[in-house]
């Protein structure tokens, strides 16, 4: 049976389909309530955005797009789901990917649960998008030849197979990878979407405050004092002192540095009372005062309200 | 020695043959259909007369001529078999930018004439109907010309500006009148909705509608092309004999890639889609083309056009990786907002596979990705206008408005 996208999106909806069934289109079942879709569905794209889809059926065929994006009940995928792009943003529940699964692009951003790799499968020609997703520790080998590789925020995955190459880009911002495998030596490189080079990303120590003072595009240079930390940076910039006071942990200071095209970057330096540690917090460059600054910091907008009894 | 090339797009539908003998060269050049001018240098001895052959000819497949056996272009000087095969170099129209400020000069090969209802009609021409603002006769003249004998043998059909002075008007009359009078066009091969220049019309103003029904109405139909994306829908994609489609937009809808995706065009081998901007309406994304680059779709494709791409980097990236590569022999992503960094993506490009051309056209490259990229062993256009901005603050894509 071949039905319009409107008419299956509506039989679906009020439950009365039964398969097998034919979708010439996209489907669109985005908020969906129901918890499983019919067996037998053929469909050019799937659009369950937002649904409360749990699973999928095992015979499902989608051509095109699937989206599944902040389905966040979605706690597994059928063996074998095959698709020209997968979108899975924001699905909380889910912690694996289906055995051959199979697609050329697959967005997972923000899966912070998902940790498992199945151990086959086949993800290639397109981009692979785990941003975010906290719980992965590595990547399988069976995945090829990629466009774009995103693992930003992937703290826990350390390196990347040897297996894998990216004819576009890998962006590895704020990843606990710390160099790149001698088949993506010399690909282009992001940070969270910025295009940096290799000493930025893996070699930020080599880094310098007049280097970044001097870089031109406002984008990268933020992200070159992120990674050389705001303290050294501020101490090798030479900030101007705008305020001095003393708290529990010590001296207190309210730093400033001129950016070019970018507000200033202001921060509050102190010492941790417990560990002694220095630290740079950055505030908005309207502070005029430690005090006024760490009340930001603490959530107060109106300074004269912030007397903590202890800062710890 | 001899070797015969050609050239067509929207200005001219050319052809330059040369000819060694001993230590001379013969070119001779002219539009197709007529004999062209001879032109003949001697030279000290053969080796230099030969050596300037090829440099003339390496000349020539850069500025996109193409050998005229290979592109199916029989003897220059005759017209083509009218129920024949259109050559597929004569499927593409835009190859410049530049082009799109005027209107088509040739179309399938052929030249192209605005419709004058006072004079008799011919049939070895393509007729353009269009209209002015203070006067708009499309459909009469459109009527009147498919009452004349040329009407039954004429093979292509040109729709200009048909807004008149109403700037909310769609081809839907136009196209109702075409699909009635089918009888009377049995020989259409090539239909052109929208020749329409930016003078007359801004690419993202045009009202477009649904064009299937001329599939429908016109079996032995090889090329449709359109410009415009506002209203534009191919709600019934099929056609067993269509060779050529081209939809030029300044930002194409999902919808129409999903046609495009969904269709049933068995022997597709020309397929150009102007993807645009999202200021313009584009709503689709790297994944929606897909289907596309998979392979699965067209199994005669020839020349894969992704055109005037906001995304033509990202499209770059994903391109090197298509299938369709070992089939293929034209990738075309000019007129894009296509950088250094696509390119790089283009250098990674599988070698000894079908391919023959890349065209990239309109493209921000340095001059030193312009020199990685000539040195790939395929003919590379990655030819600038001459207007080209490129200040590093913004990029557009060539045809937006």
């Amino acid at each position: 049976m071949v039905l319009s996208p409107e008419e299956a999106g509506e039989a679906i909806r009020s439950g009365r389909l039964r398969g097998p069934v034919e979708v010439p289109g996209r489907l669109d079942l985005s908020n969906f309530t129901g918890d499983h879709l019919p067996a037998g569905l053929h469909c050019y794209e799937l659009d369950a955005t937002g649904s409360h889809l749990s699973r999928l059926p095992v015979d499902l065929r989608i051509d095109g797009r699937l989206v599944l994006d902040n389905a966040r009940r979605l706690a597994s995928l059928p063996e074998g789901l095959t698709a020209g792009s997968i979108s899975l943003r924001n699905c909380p529940m889910l912690r694996a990917l289906p055995e051959r699964i199979n697609t050329w692009f697959l967005d997972m951003t923000g899966c912070s649960q998902f940790e498992t790799w199945p151990k086959d499968g086949t993800i290639h020609h397109g981009s692979l998008i785990l941003r975010g997703c906290v719980g992965v520790c590595s990547l399988p080998a069976w995945i090829g030849r990629l466009s774009q590789l995103d693992v930003a925020g992937c703290v826990q995955l350390r390196e990347i197979p040897e297996s894998i190459s990216v004819t576009s880009w890998v962006d590895i911002g704020g990843a606990g990878v710390t160099c790149l495998p001698s088949r993506l030596a010399g690909a282009s490189l992001r940070w969270r979407g910025v295009r940096v080079n290799e000493r930025i990303a893996f070699h930020p120590e080599q880094l310098t405050a007049a280097e970044a003072l001097a870089e031109k595009n406002a984008e990268v240079r933020r992200v070159m004092i992120e990674r050389m930390g705001y303290l050294r940076f501020a101490r090798e910039a030479k900030a101007k002192i705008l305020d001095e006071d003393k708290d529990r942990g010590g001296a207190r200071q309210l730093l400033s540095i001129d950016l070019r095209e970018d507000e200033p970057l202001v921060g509050l330096s102190c010492h941790c009372p417990s560990t002694g540690r220095q630290y740079l917090l950055r505030v908005p460059p309207t502070m005029k005062t430690c005090h006024q600054a760490a009340a930001w910091v603490a959530g107060f907008d109106d300074s004269s309200l912030y007397r903590p009894h202890i800062e710890t | 020695m001899k070797r015969e090339l050609v050239y067509m797009d929207a200005k001219s539908s050319k052809f330059w043959n040369i000819e060694l003998a001993d230590n001379t060269h013969t070119v001779t050049y002219g539009r197709i259909g007529t004999e062209g001018q001879t032109l003949t240098k001697t030279f000290p001895d053969p080796a230099a007369a030969q050596k300037d052959m090829e440099k003339l000819i390496r000349e020539k497949l850069g500025k996109g001529y193409v050998d005229a056996a290979a592109a199916g272009v029989g003897p220059m000087k005759a017209s083509a078999d009218p129920d024949g095969p259109i050559p597929l170099i004569a499927f593409s129209s835009i190859n410049r930018r530049d082009d799109i400020s005027q209107n088509a000069g040739t179309f399938i090969g052929k030249r192209v004439v605005d419709y004058d209802p006072e004079k008799p009609a011919r049939a070895d021409v393509v007729y353009r109907f269009r209209s002015d603002w203070d006067n708009n006769e499309v459909i009469p003249n459109l009527e009147q010309f498919l009452g004349t004998d040329a009407a039954a043998e004429t093979a292509a059909l040109i729709i200009g500006a048909w807004h008149g002075d109403d700037p909310e008007l769609t081809p839907e009359g136009i196209i109702e009148v075409l699909v009635k009078s089918r009888d009377r066009l049995p020989m259409l091969a090539a239909i052109y909705i929208g020749d329409i220049t930016s003078e007359e019309n801004e690419m993202s103003w045009i009202k477009q509608c649904d064009l299937s029904p001329l599939l429908k109405a016109f079996p032995k139909l090889q090329l449709l092309r359109s410009r415009g994306g506002d209203g534009l829908k191919l709600a019934s994609p099929e056609h067993v004999n269509l060779r050529g489609l081209a939809l030029e937009t300044g930002g194409m809808d999902v919808s129409v890639i999903r046609s495009v995706c969904t269709s049933n065009f068995p022997n597709l081998e020309y397929l150009e889609l102007w993807l645009g901007t999202d200021e313009y309406g584009a709503n689709h994304s790297i994944a929606d083309l897909q289907p596309i680059l998979s392979g699965r779709l067209f199994p005669r494709l020839k020349y894969l056009g992704l055109r005037n791409c906001q995304f033509a980097d990202e499209l770059a990236g994903v391109v090197v990786n298509s299938p369709l590569l070992s089939r293929i022999e034209t990738l075309d992503l000019s007129l894009g907002v296509l950088t250094d960094e696509g390119a790089r993506s283009l250098l990674m490009l599988p070698l000894n596979t079908t391919l023959k051309k890349l065209n990239l056209h309109y493209n921000y490259f340095t001059a030193d990705m312009v020199r990685q990229l000539k040195a790939l062993p395929l003919t590379v256009d990655a030819s600038k206008p001459s207007n080209m901005d490129e200040g590093d603050e913004w990029r557009f894509v060539a045809v937006g408005e």
